[in-house]
């Protein structure tokens, strides 16, 4: 069994996904994980929380694949994808490999729950056992790049 | 029957298909009758899951969403 640390892709606060105000995410209907509500300081860089290649990127969410197949999604915000793109800069392409902390998206939180949507970002172990994320970050603030979770596979 | 077709079909057929719109996690799917919607057969052809409000239908299926809405929007 090899154990994978899962970065917080921004700055902010812990919030388990169960406070995550969209059903998929809440019931963690593609995986376990932990959601970050990102700091409100305007302009803000998300960076990967997996080293891995970018299998799928969106200007507001993206999946790494670790080098022995597991899938990483983070999901900037709940029903971004109605922003078409706007307002969200790719630092990378699809196919890429990308370190852990790498940057990825620039994008501005603030902005997005002007525009009416949460900005919380869940970060998923796609197709993990519901009992194979540990929590190592409890609630609370979090730093870019600080171990979110860690995943037993 | 593949995914794709295994999907349309159990979203009533492409004659009830208002629009499909992929997101990262799942197919938004707009129906004219949700009563033609089967959700088990939705699950048996892998969804994780479906999340009805009226005629909006999203069947959470996985990153995989953008190719299976191409596939399904390919035999429409």
């Amino acid at each position: 069994m090899t154990q994978l640390d899962v970065l917080a892709p921004v700055p902010g606060r812990v919030v388990a996904l169960a406070e995550v105000p969209d059903p998929v995410f809440a019931q963690e209907l593609v995986g376990p994980g932990l959601a970050v509500d990102p700091d409100r300081t305007g302009v803000a860089v998300a960076v990967a929380p997996v080293a891995g290649r970018m299998v799928k990127l969106h200007p507001h969410a993206f999946v790494i694949q670790t080098a022995d197949g597991a899938g990483v999604l983070t999901h900037l915000g709940i029903d971004t994808v109605q922003l078409a793109g706007e307002g969200f800069e790719l630092h990378v392409a699809e196919g890429d490999d990308v370190s852990a902390g790498a940057p990825v998206v620039t994008w501005n939180p603030a902005a997005v729950e002007a525009g009416g949507r949460s900005p919380v970002i869940p970060v998923i172990a796609l197709d993990a056992a519901p009992d194979s994320v540990v929590a190592r970050q409890a609630e609370g603030p979090v730093a870019a790049g600080g171990v979110l979770f860690t995943w037993s596979r | 029957m593949d995914k794709a077709e295994q999907i349309l079909a159990a979203l009533g057929g492409a004659d009830n298909i208002v629009e499909i719109e992929p997101c990262a996690t799942r197919l938004r799917t707009e129906v004219h009758d949700s009563s033609l919607v089967d959700e088990k057969a939705l699950k048996a052809a892998g969804a994780f899951g479906v999340i009805s409000a009226g005629t909006v239908v999203q069947v959470v299926v996985g990153p995989e969403a953008d190719t299976i809405a191409t596939d399904i929007e390919d035999l429409m």
